[in-house]
């Protein structure tokens, strides 16, 4: 697959100490988010999908404990990093919609304020944040070239050169997308003007009542907003002549008694079109404007049209600059390439040794600890520092490694204890039961880590990344530097946007009520000023997503956003979280209960119980070919629209997971069930490369079993309906 | 399963309002609608529409303002306001027209007269007015005062009817002459406290703020049977240990406390409670929509077994369509308070008439990923889709049994459509 990773989460193992004992919450899950992508996770209350969003979000309950894995994410782990870097991680690059709306707004505060909070502190934060990315990576590259040079002489540039090609994109790059943001917020301000007048007209024809003298001063006020040069080039008279005629209209319609409107609606209609023309036209590009106004900062290009702008401002940064600069990051990108590329075939050798002497086993602390020194050292001089996509596997490889290494010291030393009160344990309930007692706990299992286990663990850590090197090396010859310089300049480009972008609190307040508008709140600007209780449940869930959203964040859980609503909001609200997913290309994890919602959201379908994922497949492979029991059971207990036959429940309740079953936890309340089922845990069995399910039932030896009729019938009905449908 | 024979519950404009400072809340707005014997009822609508209030007024948990309720023939609930408006309405025209009459000026003496004899034929028109609004006043609350002592009449009635037979036949047998006469004692004070509204029972939406924290199970599901008087401890034990036998529990949940059980465990609980009175209608209020997925299908299930055993008549309020086209023979659908459309189930699926039940329709999300991934929905702006200015809307049958709220001119393409 070769879609961009996220968010990747690897045998991740929760549980949370209580009086009655151990609950162990999550059981060893593993899964990939990627970009742009919804991940929906379904399961009953308690089988551990809210408590894995959590550990996400690094907000798990006092009394959890990490028991094993890692959650990575842009090159660190997230369940071992402090508590300062979670912080700017959390609501800015991976926000959460929750349950329950209520008990994640503050009762105290004005709706605007809450919303607003988080943008004005997130911009102070990204812009401290964007200047120090953005000269680093530009140290970085500066740096680069300067080695590449070093090495290769090139007759044409010296160091000094480089240093002021530097300087010169960093400063006609800021300038440029200052001319940026002003044209932006006049295009935006004018759809927002067009928005206005097509309800205006709207309400006119439809002969509601309407105060329309005030609302076309309103239109009239933020026509006068939208004057940025560039944007309203060679149409400033026409505007004018607009508005001059929209006062007209209205004083005289103001002057007949009954009101008469037709005029206005005319005008109204006249500045619409005119309006919808200037959003048509074509945009200009201010890289390029921006470099030729940093040379000569007395030209004005906004009486030329865009296309001649555009075109004359990109021969002139070609030849002056961009050519030039281009060629010199390709110098430094080849570079670095190679570079690590023999890097990591010196990591391969240490990765290689490093197998071998953890393989063989009976190792000191001491020995161990340089062992893991060493590679690790190859590893990070194998990574690029010029890539901008991070790779996670080698970037957390260090801690990784070490934190196994650890654990099998730990347990070195630990085992007999672990043993000794194993072995008292299960002599105590035994001398109950010979005493003809009522037993009515068992005897939690040994949670020894055993020391082979280990060492196979510590191998895989290490195999992983050595795999990783091993794949990048071979696709060495297809590495492109011209790709890997676009993606650098876009990367800089978006810093130093993040650098400029100065939210005020007024700009911050439209800002909110424009996402207030957008997430479907009406009357925006009164409720902008309302307290929490004053909203209906809907409404409420809504100012969440917009708080949510109001970051702009990478990662966006929901958990359950719908469950409290009607079916016309969740609706609405499912619509607005999938376009929002699509401009902004979030990744999503979807966490609900309600297998309609999963089919209208999900790409990707991991379902949970007991703590455990036990089918994981796209959307179509999950509904259309269920493996599990489970997912059986679970299509199976809602009727849909054509159900008339008696619902299959699911007998019984979870099982409690202070003693979690030795078998396949489901084996109980499933009607399926072989004898296997209740002493050994299935493995994952593949049914497709993108399909997999935790059952005995897929075991080449298993008997053949029939999907329930419901289920069949539901396909069927589904496949009549949709026509063509994929297996 | 619906039986088309009698009607069991009667609603006929009803009217629910509150007050909000100035103004009135219309939470609901002239409803109209019938509920046959055995049949399950599904009211549907997004939140704030008014089908829990609906439900809540039938029930009396509200004083109603206008309209009435009738539960197998007897108004057990009527409002005033109607009539107390129309009152107002006629004084008003009537003040106009005697204003109007009265303004007239250099008349002569014939026209005086004629005049003040047209006042006074105004005036004794208001007064028939005003006195036939009045006396509907009066019967509307003697009605809803009086149904219950008229049920518990009706039931001594038919009390002694009973007994006075059993006594003839027992007379010369003193013992159980005694006995029976107990019998009948105790059966009386049942009778007497027996109140019409107990035959509608009602479950709600969230089984943990419905039940009583700080009493037992058998203290909840008994409480309705101990408020009517029945004394006899064995009897309720009994009583109680079959209804939550009946309704998937054990008799030794009796003595455990809410707290201790699961959500789909206290839903059942709470629909034990509505049971044990052997009500012939449940009102549902949202009965599943705490619950969880798997749970949900247990309790719809349960649901299903009582109404087949027990023969129930079942209002189910809902917003998960799915569950309610499952479970329901026929479906009202509200919008702000207005009840918009009502139809057989299938038929509402199959030709959804008013915009509103389009849209809603078009809401509902199904488990078929392809099918969700080309759903479009359809919006509804009651603005852009009603023009009811001129031609005022009403609640009219387009096809039998199925309405439609509607002016005429929607009416005629309304029924353009079906054909």
């Amino acid at each position: 697959m070769n879609k961009e990773i996220k968010l990747s989460v690897n045998d991740l193992k929760i549980s949370f100490r209580t009086d009655a004992g151990k609950v162990q919450a999550v059981r060893n899950i593993s899964f990939d988010l990627y970009k742009g992508e919804t991940l929906a996770i379904v399961g009953e209350s308690g089988s551990g999908k809210s408590v894995t969003s959590k550990a996400i979000m690094g907000i798990s309950a006092g009394n959890s404990i990490y028991e094993g894995g890692e959650i990575l994410y842009d090159g660190q782990d997230l369940v071992r990093i402090p508590e300062e870097e979670m912080h700017k991680l959390r609501g800015d690059k991976i926000a959460m919609i929750f349950q329950d709306p209520l008990s994640s707004l503050n009762p105290i505060m004005r709706i605007g304020k809450q919303i607003t909070e988080a943008m004005l502190l997130k911009n102070k934060a990204n812009r401290k944040e964007g200047r120090v990315t953005f000269n680093k990576t530009l140290a970085e590259l500066s740096g680069m070239i300067k080695k590449a040079l070093a090495e290769t002489p090139n007759a044409n540039v010296s160091a000094a050169d480089v240093d002021k090609y530097i300087k010169t994109f960093d400063e006609f790059n800021i300038q440029a997308i200052k001319l940026e943001n002003s044209y932006n917020d006049a295009r935006t301000k004018a759809g927002e003007t067009i928005a206005a007048i097509e309800n205006l007209l709207f309400l006119i024809e439809k002969k509601q009542k309407v105060d329309v003298a005030s609302e076309v001063g309103r239109i009239r006020r933020s026509l006068k907003e939208i004057n940025d040069k560039y944007f309203i080039s060679n149409c400033e008279e026409t505007l004018k002549a607009h508005d001059a005629a929209l006062e007209g209209a209205i004083r005289a319609a103001k002057a007949t008694k009954n009101g008469d409107f037709t005029k206005t609606v005319e005008v109204l209609e006249a500045l619409k079109e005119t309006a919808n023309q200037l959003l048509e036209r074509t945009q200009y590009n201010f890289f390029r404007i921006g470099y030729y106004v940093y040379k000569k900062p007395e030209t004005d290009f906004s009486r030329m049209s865009a296309e001649e702008a555009n075109e004359i401002t990109k021969k002139f940064l070609d030849e002056n600059f961009m050519d030039s600069f281009i060629a010199l990051m390709k110098i430094a990108v080849q570079y670095s390439f190679d570079k690590t590329i023999e890097n990591k075939k010196v990591a391969i050798e240490a990765l290689d040794n490093a197998i071998k002497f953890f393989k063989a086993g009976a190792f000191s602390a001491k020995e161990a600890e340089e062992a893991c020194k060493n590679v690790n050292k190859s590893v990070l001089a194998a990574i690029d520092p010029l890539a901008i996509i991070k790779d996670n596997v080698a970037y957390t490889f260090g801690g990784a490694l070490q934190r196994e290494v650890e654990k099998y010291f730990f347990y070195v030393k630990n085992n007999p204890k672990e043993e000794a009160r194993f072995a008292k344990q299960t002599a105590k309930r035994e001398a109950l039961l010979a005493k003809g007692k009522n037993v009515d706990w068992k005897v939690i299992p040994k949670s020894v880590v055993e020391l082979e286990d280990q060492i196979k663990t510590i191998v895989s850590v290490l195999t992983r990344v050595k795999e990783r090197f091993q794949a990048d090396v071979a696709n060495a010859q297809s590495f492109d530097a011209d790709k890997r310089c676009v993606e650098i300049i876009d990367y800089l480009k978006e810093k130093a946007s993040q650098v400029v972008y100065t939210l005020t609190k007024r700009m911050a307040k439209e800002k909110a009520i424009k996402l207030m508008e957008e997430v479907g709140i009406p009357e925006a600007r009164t409720r902008y000023r309302q307290y929490p209780f004053e909203f209906s449940g809907g409404m409420r869930q809504r100012i969440v997503i917009a708080i949510a959203l109001s970051a702009n964040p990478d990662i966006l859980i929901c958990d359950e956003p719908t469950t409290a609503l009607d079916v016309t909001i969740q609706a609405q609200i499912l619509e607005l979280i999938n376009r929002l997913k699509r401009e902004h290309n979030l990744s999503i994890i979807f966490i609900t209960h309600d297998l309609g919602v999963v089919a209208n959201m999900a790409d990707r379908i991991a379902v949970m119980y007991a703590g455990k994922i036990v089918e994981y497949g796209t959307a179509e492979e999950v509904f259309y070919n269920p493996q599990h029991p489970y997912t059986w059971a679970l299509l199976s207990s809602m009727p849909d629209l054509d159900t008339n036959e008696k619902l299959d429940a699911i007998p019984g309740t979870p099982p409690n997971m202070i003693y979690p079953p030795v078998g396949d936890a489901f084996a109980e309340r499933n009607k399926y069930a072989m004898e296997i089922d209740f002493e050994m845990q299935p493995p994952m069995y593949e049914v497709s490369p993108t399909h997999y399910a935790a059952t005995w039932l897929l075991h080449p030896n298993a008997p053949k079993v029939e999907i329930p009729k419901i289920i069949t019938e539901r396909i069927r009905r589904m496949k009549e309906r949709g026509g063509n449908h994929g297996e | 399963m619906a039986n088309n024979g009698e009607v069991l519950l009667k609603v006929d404009h009803l009217c629910q309002y509150f007050r909000l400072g100035r103004k009135d809340l219309k939470a609901v707005d002239d409803v109209s609608f019938e509920i046959k014997k055995g049949e399950t009822f599904g009211l549907v609508g997004e939140s704030g529409c008014g089908k829990t209030t609906t439900g809540r007024s039938i029930i009396k948990l509200y004083d109603i303002t206008s309209g009435s309720v009738y539960f197998k023939g007897q108004r057990i609930g009527a409002g005033t306001r109607g009539y107390r408006d129309a009152i107002a309405a006629a004084r008003a025209e009537a003040a106009k027209k005697i204003k109007l009459l009265r303004a007239e000026k250099d008349v002569d003496a014939a026209r005086k007269a004629a005049i003040e004899e047209q006042i006074k034929k105004i005036n004794q028109e208001l007064g028939e007015i005003v006195d036939k609004n009045r006396a509907l006043i009066r019967d509307a609350k003697t009605d809803s005062k009086q149904v219950d002592k008229q049920y518990a009449e009706s039931l001594l009635k038919a009390l002694d009817a009973e007994y006075s037979q059993k006594f003839r036949a027992a007379e010369g047998n003193s013992e159980k002459l005694k006995a029976l006469k107990k019998e009948y004692q105790i059966r009386c004070r049942v009778a007497k406290k027996s109140r019409l509204i107990t035959q509608i029972q009602m479950i709600f939406q969230d089984p943990i703020a419905s039940l009583d924290p700080r009493m037992t199970v058998r203290d909840i599901i008994a409480e309705g049977l101990v408020i009517n008087g029945i004394t006899d401890k064995a009897y309720i034990n009994e009583k109680v240990y079959e209804i939550l036998e009946m309704v998937g529990l054990v008799r030794e949940h009796a003595d455990r406390y809410p707290h201790e059980f699961s959500g789909g465990q206290r839903q059942r609980i709470g629909i034990a409670r509505a049971v044990i009175m052997q009500p012939e209608m449940i009102i549902a209020d949202e009965p599943i929509s705490a619950l969880d997925v798997s749970i949900q299908a247990q309790v719809i299930n349960l649901l299903n077994d009582l109404r087949d055993r027990l023969g129930l008549t079942i209002m189910f309020i809902a917003h998960d369509l799915s569950v309610v086209k499952y479970f329901s023979d026929r479906i009202g659908v509200m919008y702000f308070g207005k009840m918009v459309e009502l139809a057989e189930s299938d038929e509402l699926f199959k030709n959804p008439l008013h915009p509103y039940t389009k849209s809603l329709l078009s809401a509902i999300p199904l488990p078929d990923p392809v099918y969700e991934k080309q759903r479009t929905r359809i919006l509804y702006n009651p603005i852009a889709e009603h023009d009811y200015s001129v031609d005022k809307p009403s609640f009219r049958e387009i096809t039998p049994g199925h309405f439609v709220y509607c002016n005429d001119a929607e009416e005629e393409k309304y029924k353009q459509q079906v054909k």
